[in-house]
């Protein structure tokens, strides 16, 4: 492909569409839902959805890949932070390092920007409008609407063949 | 909503036996495993459903119909393991079982109101009466389902008011699933009886 696809307007979006665009940023609390204290449940969680999700329109599969590679920033440090409480208290029993509360608001303070902004694309995605993270926008629109844009549509793969010699 | 089993002519001893011995091993153990993956799926997308309902007044039509056919599986797993249908019950929520049927309407918009009645106060007037009458009513399930067992080893047949019996339990059940998960907004009755024949009652 070497143009840009057009980017459906809200009122060429099926209601369906703009339900599975909204709930690809609802992933994030998915980590809540399941009622498990694993930071990179979230991810995981929306991973899956946008397998699942990915071949039914651009404009679910553009929403879902935003919303799962958004998150990784936010799950690393997540990550990093829980690991660390881990490590230092219940491994290796010692205090914990004096960066660590500093490290916790700077993660709380991450953690509230992307809630907010998930939210605000969520109610975006509901309307049936596109809604750019910084980077992760950019990256899934070249993914799903750009010059280079991935193919949705197409055969299913490697077609079943006889086995070489017959 | 529409659940229905239908009942068979005759059923096979041999199979009967085999569930009975060995169903733990080859019916039970793949389903619960497989299960448990994709009940936590499940579980995510009704925690965020709640919140899209919450906040739109519409259950996601794409998780809805994951819920059903979730629903459908279960349903069939517990038709073959109550010995009600025969046949290996298909794993997955793309699978069906030729006698076990389940309709549920998509509701086209949901009450706010009641979700959250459901959630803040769904212990008291949902999980204690329904609770209370279903504990009794799995203890006759299972007094019928012993009894027709013996019934279809030396018959063939299970006496239909014995099946519908049954049937009516996971009725119930899925009518109160159908409630609890917020995928309708009619409060299930106290019976197992069809929608159809409760209407006709009520007139």
């Amino acid at each position: 492909m070497s143009e840009p696809i057009a980017l459906p307007q809200p009122h060429e979006l099926s209601q369906r569409e703009k339900d599975d665009a909204l709930a690809a940023y609802l992933m994030n609390f998915a980590a809540w839902g399941a009622g498990l204290p694993i930071p990179s449940l979230n991810l995981i969680a929306a991973w899956v959805y946008f397998l699942v999700n990915r071949k039914k329109s651009r404009f679910v599969a553009f929403h879902c890949f935003q919303a799962c590679t958004s998150q990784i920033p936010t799950t690393l440090i997540n990550i990093l932070g829980v690991g660390m409480f881990v490590d230092y208290v219940l491994i290796l029993n010692r205090d914990l390092p004096h960066f660590f509360w500093p490290y916790v608001a700077f993660a709380v303070v991450m953690n509230l920007i992307y809630l907010t902004s998930s939210i605000y694309a969520c109610v975006l995605a509901a309307k049936g409008r596109v809604h750019y993270f910084l980077v992760f926008g950019r990256w899934a629109y070249a993914r799903y609407y750009g010059p280079n844009a991935i193919a949705l549509e197409g055969g299913s793969g490697r077609p079943n063949l006889p086995p070489t010699g017959f | 909503m529409n659940f229905e089993i239908a009942q068979q002519e005759s059923y096979s001893c041999g199979e009967l036996l085999l569930r009975t011995f060995f169903g733990w091993l080859y019916i039970t153990a793949p389903h619960m495993l497989v299960l448990f993956f994709v009940g936590i799926w499940s579980s995510i997308l009704h925690f965020i459903s709640w919140w899209v309902i919450l906040f739109t007044g519409r259950y996601p039509a794409s998780f809805f119909e994951f819920h059903v056919k979730m629903l459908a599986w279960t349903m069939r797993l517990n038709a073959v393991t109550w010995n009600l249908a025969e046949g290996y019950p298909a794993i997955g929520t793309g699978g069906s079982h030729p006698a076990v049927t389940l309709d549920v309407p998509y509701p086209e918009s949901l009450s706010r109101g009641k979700l959250l009645l459901r959630a803040f106060l769904g212990v008291f007037y949902i999980s204690i009466p329904h609770g209370f009458c279903l504990y009794f009513r799995m203890i006759a399930t299972g007094f019928l389902n012993f009894l027709s067992w013996w019934s279809l080893l030396f018959t063939g047949r299970i006496p239909d008011d014995w099946f519908q019996f049954n049937v009516g339990t996971l009725r119930w059940m899925a009518r109160l699933n159908l409630y609890v998960t917020n995928m309708t907004d009619d409060y299930p009755p106290f019976s197992g009886k069809p929608a159809i024949v409760l209407e006709s009652e009520a007139t």
